[in-house]
């Protein structure tokens, strides 16, 4: 069992299991059963930022370059803005301002 | 209280968000515009706003372009109008996908004034991949102390 939750936001861009695998190298927390720091839904913390399907570029924080919605254990969302988020990436990919699947080049 | 007597009076604030066919000139997307706030007075609603997001790259092809003009409407009316509205949409051959939302409920429509339209730009280099490059801006950007140094207390 793996509890890595330290990483830096950009961790998670990995497409293929983007949550575990190879990206722990040089992590001081790694092997052991470090404490996580918690984190912050940054939509709680800053009310003034809000969920909005229209706006891509922050759609695109919480989307891997694959196009797969982070989970909520990497993006530190609260359960009420993920839900939010993945309701806006989804209109959003319907739209065509966010990819179904981006396939590796 | 009081307000929820004069119900009739109130409507609901809806935004559509609508792509056309990227090589229609200026003046056949002034035509869709003008249909569409045309629709809504119609149904009695009050059009607000249109905003035109101009000519971006999609993220995948869409009716087999790569790229394709958005349009934004913003507008009150009753809950009948949007299906009116996007029946429509479905009917203009121009139109090749279109999203509407909810956005409020029981507005009046006294206190909401139209707007002007606003037109922008669009995408300036297209070509740009999904993540790479962009992504490192964003971080950078919109909130440099987010990654994670966000510690309670």
């Amino acid at each position: 069992m793996e509890k890595n939750y330290e990483k830096s936001g950009k961790g998670g861009d990995r497409g293929d299991r983007g949550d575990r695998g190879d990206r722990g190298e040089g992590d001081e927390k790694r092997g052991g059963r470090g404490f996580a720091r918690r984190k912050v839904c940054r939509f709680c913390a800053d009310k003034k930022i809000i969920v909005d399907f229209k706006d891509q570029s922050t759609l695109k924080y919480f989307v891997t370059e694959r196009g797969k919605i982070i989970p909520r254990r990497i993006s530190g969302n609260c359960s009420k803005h993920q839900r939010a988020i993945a309701k806006a990436v989804k209109q959003s990919r319907g739209l065509a301002l966010i990819p179904y699947l981006v396939l590796a080049s | 209280m009081a307000e929820a007597t004069k119900g009739a009076a109130q409507l609901r604030e809806y935004e559509t968000v609508f792509l056309v066919k990227p090589d229609l000139t200026d003046d056949s997307v002034e035509k869709v515009k003008e249909k569409v706030r045309g629709i809504v007075g119609r149904e009695g609603g009050k059009f607000l706003r249109f905003t035109i997001w101009g000519k971006k790259k999609t993220m995948y092809p869409v009716a087999k372009q790569p790229r394709a003009i958005y349009l934004h409407a913003h507008y009150l009316g009753k809950p009948t109008l949007v299906a009116e509205v996007e029946r429509n949409l479905r009917i203009f051959d121009e139109v090749s996908r279109y999203m509407s939302k909810r956005l409020a409920d029981g507005i009046d429509p006294e206190t909401r004034q139209p707007q002007e339209d606003l037109k922008l730009a669009g995408d300036v280099d297209d070509n740009k991949p999904f993540g790479g490059a962009e992504r490192e801006d964003f971080n950078a950007d919109v909130d440099g102390s987010y990654d994670d140094d966000v510690t309670p207390g």
